[in-house]
């Protein structure tokens, strides 16, 4: 079949767009990369030359430093804490048959699919009427709630592979319920645990809108960012987004290589 | 056989506890409660406040639907409604039109360890800073930009790249279009090969192939790669806000500048109330799409 000129044209033609497709997505991450480097105030072709000033010069301010700080200790806190919940949600889902429990499973699954301004709004409202606003412990407790959506779905995902047998085994051998879980579920489930912890870090670290709404006077790095994009054009934020997108892409690669996001490859056909 | 003596007190009286019939209630609870103060009940107390007043700048209990009234008979509101609608219906179109061509290419025609390692790409710019990517297109789309620094070198005039509807979609597919392209390719690995062989030896062109057995099969996934896309697409504020510059503003953007530069929470609320109605109808009427005929589920 390849060999007929039509077949090679199309053969072409789906790898050419499919690399243009992978082109336009890389292509914003690459110029921050590479204009984080560039001695020009302004990004603009030609390059001015090769400089670490604004690598520097975003080490020595105040304001992307703290920021930065309270961004990896809200995304340890939400990953934990997500990983945790995530895990216990999905056990339950997965090994016991309730009332309610599409909807005990809707509340964890939906808040990634509320728009984060409205959701910020939500419970910057709701969070500062009941005295809970403006902490870091705020924006972790709300990040938590996001990510533990993401959490559930790639635990849950790995709960279905366990087979019932494993854990009645455990049973017979007189292990308790809860010892079943400690001794043998969690074990089974180590890789997706892994990867729940790498991706909810990587999703708190990424997330502004609601940090901005429920953080008060707390920066998160991303804030700090979205802060700096309405203010004057500055050139440190080149320097400070290829700083987070190295943190954020090998969160996600981590993430990635501890679980499978997509079908397993050669067993569909 | 029983390990019961090795084990502490303690795990013993909670193992008693989970064996019970009530063990997913005491397990659950933890994160049931915590989805409940933190995203149920903000969003409950959203709808609440659509029905307060503002006194005096504070907000204070009561119940006027003057709020509703109000939003609804403002032309800003109307205007917003209609700008968002459209913007969010052209990238929905957009995204899964572009989308499908790569995903059949990824799932179809690239060998399993390729196969892999495209979802892998495209998993990456789902999680990384969306903000930071925005700001790189109006680097690039700019006045002063790189597109239009080499466009005047090589003798143009300055294009207005940035500020319409062009940059606008550029931004909105950067935040769609790797999540329209994953939907499609789960939903096309899913398609039985041997219905798209059979389908050929009868003697269809590739092109028939496409349109009356596989765009048919993954009609659930073409679904879920346009709710997807349109939910992110209408309730997105960065794009709207910096490669648009806010004009025509969008339903988030009214709603942030209603909060942010005042105390008009009620009126804000009432605007994310509507976009989640009109969200939910959307939702709904999706779910009215027939399956097709071969009714497969793909893993998600």
């Amino acid at each position: 079949m390849k060999n007929r000129p039509a077949s090679m044209a199309a053969y072409l033609l789906q790898r050419i767009y499919l690399l243009l497709l992978f082109v336009f997505l890389a292509t914003p991450m690459l110029i921050i990369l590479v204009f984080s480097f560039d001695r020009n105030r302004f990004p603009s072709i030609p390059w001015g030359g090769f400089s670490l000033a604004w690598h520097q010069a975003i080490w020595t301010d105040s304001l992307v430093v703290d920021a930065l700080w309270n961004s990896v200790l809200i995304a340890i806190g939400t990953a934990i804490i997500s990983t945790a919940l995530g895990f216990v949600a999905a056990y339950v889902d997965y090994r016991y048959r309730f009332r309610g429990q599409g909807l005990f499973v809707g509340l964890i699954a939906m808040p990634p699919a509320v728009p984060a301004s409205i959701l910020g709004m939500a419970m910057l409202a709701f969070l500062s009427r009941i005295g809970y606003s403006g902490r870091i412990d705020t924006i972790i407790a709300c990040h938590v709630a996001l990510a533990t959506s993401f959490s559930m779905a790639i635990i849950r995902l790995r709960l279905g592979e366990i087979g019932s047998e494993l854990e009645q085994a455990a049973w017979n051998l007189g292990a308790s319920r809860f010892r079943a879980i400690v001794s043998v579920v969690v074990p089974f489930c180590r890789q997706s645990l892994i990867a729940s912890f790498f991706l909810a870090a990587a999703i708190s670290f990424d997330e502004f809108m609601i940090a901005w709404f429920v953080g008060g006077v707390h920066e998160t790095i991303s804030v700090r960012i979205l802060n700096l994009l309405q203010g004057q054009v500055n050139p440190k934020i080149n320097a400070i987004g290829t700083v987070v997108l190295l943190v954020s892409v090998v969160l996600v690669v981590v993430a990635q290589r501890f679980t499978r996001l997509h079908p397993p490859s050669g067993q569909l056909y | 056989m029983c390990d019961g003596e090795e084990r502490p007190n303690a795990s013993r009286r909670l193992a008693n506890r989970l064996s019970a019939p009530s063990g997913p209630a005491i397990l659950g609870v933890p994160v049931l409660l915590w989805q409940v103060v933190f995203f149920a009940a903000p969003l409950i107390f959203l709808v609440v406040i659509t029905f307060w007043q503002v006194k005096s700048f504070r907000l204070e209990p009561a119940f006027v639907t003057d709020n509703w009234t109000r939003v609804f008979s403002s032309t800003s509101f109307e205007r917003a409604l209609w700008n968002t609608l459209q913007l969010s219906l052209i990238t929905t179109v957009l995204a899964v039109v572009l989308a499908f061509p790569a995903a059949y290419t990824i799932a179809l025609r690239l060998s399993p360890r390729m196969r892999d390692l495209a979802i892998a790409a495209l998993v990456v710019p789902i999680f990384s800073s969306y903000l930071l990517r925005i700001y790189a297109w109006q680097l690039v789309l700019s006045p002063e930009g790189l597109v239009n620094s080499l466009w005047t070198w090589a003798g143009g005039q300055v294009l207005p790249l940035l500020g319409g509807g062009l940059s606008l979609q550029i931004g909105l597919l950067t935040l769609t279009l790797p999540l329209a392209v994953i939907v499609l390719v789960l939903a096309l690995s899913s398609v039985e090969k041997s219905q798209l062989e059979a389908a050929e030896n009868l003697g269809c062109t590739r092109f028939q192939v496409i349109c009356h057995v596989l765009l048919p099969s993954i009609r659930p996934g073409l679904v879920l790669a346009a709710t997807t896309a349109f939910l992110l697409a209408f309730g997105d504020y960065v794009s709207p806000v910096f490669m648009t510059g806010s004009n025509p503003p969008t339903l988030s953007i009214l709603v942030v500048d209603t909060v942010k530069s005042g105390s008009q929470w009620p009126r804000a609320s009432v605007i994310g109330v509507s976009m989640l109605l009109l969200l939910t109808t959307i939702f709904l009427l999706a779910r009215l799409v027939p399956t097709g005929p071969s009714r497969k589920r793909w893993r998600s």
